[in-house]
């Protein structure tokens, strides 16, 4: 009965429909047992795997009409990609300019420079950031949930138009003097509402990943058992819905009270701190909770050993993920000035870097009992794991102050409150959102790489990989660092033309710049490596890639229309490691007969 | 049939699953429902966090000695009394067409959409009204402006959900006049109703923090 993984029965492994074919090395045991000695799943002629309704196939005009989920997702991928480039391109202006306030070397004045600062925060986050882990839900969880697609799909699509639009006209906005610092008053409302149409963009494709998490999951899939990688988007939707309207509900009074004249256009630091409730901590490092999902996954995968504590995983991502919310929770009626002396708030910060801490700890058992590979995906997920770590930890640093002011209440004239660290207010937020967003795209980096053979077809170059990773962190760290360090030497937030860039602080703002001029190489790199995948020559019928152990894995690459060949019955989280995998209808054929005699016979 | 004790048997996968696979509980149909319900809560969310920003910063002009309600504004209880009154018999009639269609009876679900329309039209007329009678001015100077502001903005993102729960409802109307809602599977009604029941329940949110307390 033992059977090779790539001929059983005489027939090769293109006959059959979840027999791997793999293009590239990885651990293989697993498939082997799986599909050899237990023989599952063999119970079908193998599809074609090229999709018949490919945008490439299409046309130009065709790219409008798309409804698959896993078109969806590349869309969402790919201008993800070219806008957090351009965002990063943007904030390396403002970066150089930040360095040194005394004389202004590409905006004209203080004005110019908060547009330009604030244009490349919004790009970053719901340009690139924010999209690209949108992307990555809507192509990866109907796969690993074993659903033929995503819930309300053409919600998603318009989702994506939606989101695109936005972007469009929140550049508009910018590039005619519109936005924070801007002179035009039309332009100034018109980053409102394209902000918000974004935001809704996002929140829209949110729902329908939540929906299909909560409601498509197929036979054997019960939440318990959902990848640590779904269950991380699925903690990252939940935390989107219920927050981004909150966002939303705030550029619409930014909106109307612009409209009616209750704010001067020029009320850049107002207008800026719009959006602090999605850029400061803790609400900037929603963006990593899937970060802990997915490194988990593409370790586990790397390393061969399947997470020994799933629900224990699923435990501290989920609370990483409430304390993320932990702004929303407390910030009602605040007027959202957030409100950094809360202590519900200060406990969440100090416990922030448990939850990761947790999650890494519980990752590194894989890494210990499995064998280590050298691979762009591995190193990726290990890196963005401990970016997020160090910016969860740094924010440690910021409740000094509220807990001195406490004491300070507590035992008055005791406590000397002038030589306490004050952060906030400072850049340290900044150097906060530059290590959590780094953390989101190096993961990003990898899972492209990861899954890119899944997505494209087409293993990404693993050169291209590493360079995205290793740039882009090593520059989130470079920023993050001189960031922090600058705020720690009271470099103000939203600094003007007055301020004091001399000494220590033009140090840091010229580290702070060349970091974000090394994050923009990674971010070319990530661009050229979804470009070579995503149109580079597709080599032969899809190749399966990594041997991973999750659902996604046992169909072929890029996926069919309608992802598997019937619906996959599933009997543990890792179903191609435990061999608990199956197909619920598929048809009568030589196979399944022979099958059946022998199950007879026996 | 409980889930956990469905055997591989029961759902016919011919013995390729091995006896250690339990099955949970298939994929659950009403997706519908679960969407609908999903975007309330983020709808809900959104609309509760304007509401913070008014209760915020109505406390903080009590709370200095000053009145709320710009100068010249009055809101008077009547018309937002008769409004909840309109909502709460819409209710009753957006549930009937659930219960019509729960009894395969197609003609009374919609007799129960066209109603519950007219009435959502009804609390729009109604809303205007009382806009057009509490005298505010969205671009007066000052404080007095922004609260305005304030107010339309909670009003106005109210209706634009009353409107959003009557076009769903109509589509659903449609959906069930071209036969495909029956009382096998309803889940479409159900969750019009579903979304039109939240809008009543946050107009009645909005009713006591805007329309009472003022």
């Amino acid at each position: 009965m033992a059977e090779s993984a790539v001929t059983v029965r005489g027939r090769t492994a293109a006959n059959f429909a979840c027999v791997p074919v793999r293009a590239t090395p990885g651990p293989t045991d697993k498939l082997d047992t799986i599909h050899g000695s237990r023989n599952m799943a063999l119970t079908q002629t193998r599809p074609q795997t090229h999709e018949p309704t490919s945008v490439a196939a299409r046309g130009p005009s065709g790219i409008l009409e798309v409804t698959d989920h896993k078109e969806v997702g590349r869309l969402f991928i790919g201008a993800g990609a070219l806008f957090a480039l351009a965002g990063v391109i943007v904030s390396v202006v403002a970066a150089l300019e930040s360095a040194d306030l005394a004389s202004f070397s590409v905006a004209k004045d203080a004005d110019e420079y908060t547009q330009i600062w604030s244009m490349g925060r919004d790009l970053l986050l719901f340009g690139g950031i924010v999209p690209l882990l949108v992307g990555l839900a809507v192509y990866l969880v109907p796969l690993q949930i074993g659903s033929p697609t995503l819930v309300f799909a053409r919600g998603a699509a318009a989702a994506f138009w939606i989101w695109l639009l936005g972007s469009g006209l929140l550049i508009t906005s910018y590039l005619m003097n519109g936005g924070p610092g801007g002179g035009r008053r039309d332009f100034v409302i018109l980053w409102a509402a394209s902000l918000a149409m974004m935001i809704g963009g996002i929140v829209w494709a949110l729902l329908a990943v939540a929906t299909t998490i909560l409601g498509a999951r197929t036979q054997g899939m019960t939440l318990e058992r959902v990848p640590l990688t779904t269950w991380s988007f699925f903690v990252f939707s939940l935390v989107g819905l219920f927050s981004l309207p909150i966002l939303m509900a705030e550029l619409l009074l930014a909106y109307m009270r612009l409209r009616y004249g209750h704010l001067g256009a020029p009320d850049s630091e107002s207008l800026v701190g719009v959006l602090n409730g999605a850029t400061i901590a803790p609400a900037a490092y929603w963006v990593g909770v899937p970060v802990l999902g997915m490194a988990a996954d593409i370790i586990a995968t790397h390393t061969g050993v399947a997470p020994r504590f799933h629900k224990m995983l699923m435990g501290t991502i989920g609370f990483f993920g409430i304390l993320t919310f932990f702004p929303d929770l407390v910030g009602f009626g605040s007027v959202r000035t957030l409100d950094l002396d809360n202590g519900l708030m200060v406990v969440g910060l100090l416990v922030m870097s448990l939850p990761v801490l947790a999650t890494l700890a519980m990752v590194g058992d894989s890494i210990r009992l499995g064998k280590l590979s050298a691979s762009a995906p591995l190193l990726g997920a290990l890196v963005s794991g401990l970016l997020l770590l160090a910016a969860t930890a740094a924010s440690v640093l910021a409740q000094v102050e509220p807990i001195m002011g406490f004491l300070d209440r507590l035992f008055p004239d005791q406590i000397d409150m002038t030589n306490t660290l004050i952060l906030n207010g400072t850049t340290f937020h900044e150097g906060v959102r530059a290590l959590a967003s780094g953390a989101a795209l190096v993961a990003v980096a990898a899972a492209v790489n990861h899954w890119g053979i899944k997505i494209w077809g087409r293993q990404p170059a693993q050169s291209a990989g590493s360079a995205a990773v290793l740039a882009t962190a090593g520059g989130a760290a470079l920023w993050g660092v001189a960031e922090i360090a600058a705020g720690i030497q009271d470099k103000a937030m939203y600094p003007s033309a007055s301020s004091d860039t001399s000494g220590a602080l033009g140090l840091w703002g010229v580290l702070a710049m060349a970091g974000t001029a090394v994050m923009a190489v990674g971010l070319v790199a990530l661009v050229a490596s979804i470009a070579g995948a995503g149109f580079g020559k597709r080599a032969g019928t899809g190749p399966q890639g990594w041997s991973g152990s999750t659902l996604e894995w046992a169909t072929s690459s890029p996926p069919p229309l309608g992802n598997f060949v019937g619906p996959p019955v599933v009997g543990s989280a890792y179903p191609l490691l435990d061999g608990e995998l199956a197909y619920a209808n598929a048809p009568a054929g030589p196979v399944d007969q022979a099958d059946e005699t022998e199950t007879e016979e026996s | 049939m409980a889930s956990t004790d469905m055997t591989v048997a029961d759902v016919s996968v011919r013995g390729i699953v091995p006896p250690s696979v339990t099955l949970a509980e298939p994929a659950r149909p009403r997706l519908l429902v679960l969407g609908t319900s999903l975007a309330i809560a983020a709808i809900a969310m959104g609309y509760i966090g304007l509401l913070g920003h008014y209760i915020a910063e109505r406390a903080a002009v009590v709370q200095s000695g000053s009145r709320w309600l710009p100068e010249g504004v009055n809101i008077p209880l009547t018309q937002p009394n008769f409004q909840g009154l309109t909502l709460a018999f819409s209710i009753v009639t957006i549930w009937w067409a659930v219960s019509s269609i729960k009894h395969n009876d197609r003609f009374y679900t919609l007799v129960a959409y066209a109603l519950s329309v007219v009435f959502a039209v009804a609390f729009i007329a109604q809303t205007a009204f009382l806009l057009e009678i509490m005298g505010a001015d969205l671009v007066a100077e000052g404080v007095d402006g922004e609260r305005t502001v304030l107010i339309y903005a909670i009003i106005g993102t109210h209706l634009v959900m009353m409107v959003a729960a009557i076009v769903y409802a109509v589509a659903m109307a449609f959906r069930t006049l071209a036969g495909e809602y029956s009382s096998r599977d309803y889940e479409g009604v159900l969750a019009s109703a579903i979304f039109w029941t939240a809008t009543v329940v946050l107009y009645g949110v909005m009713w006591y923090v805007v329309y009472i307390t003022k």
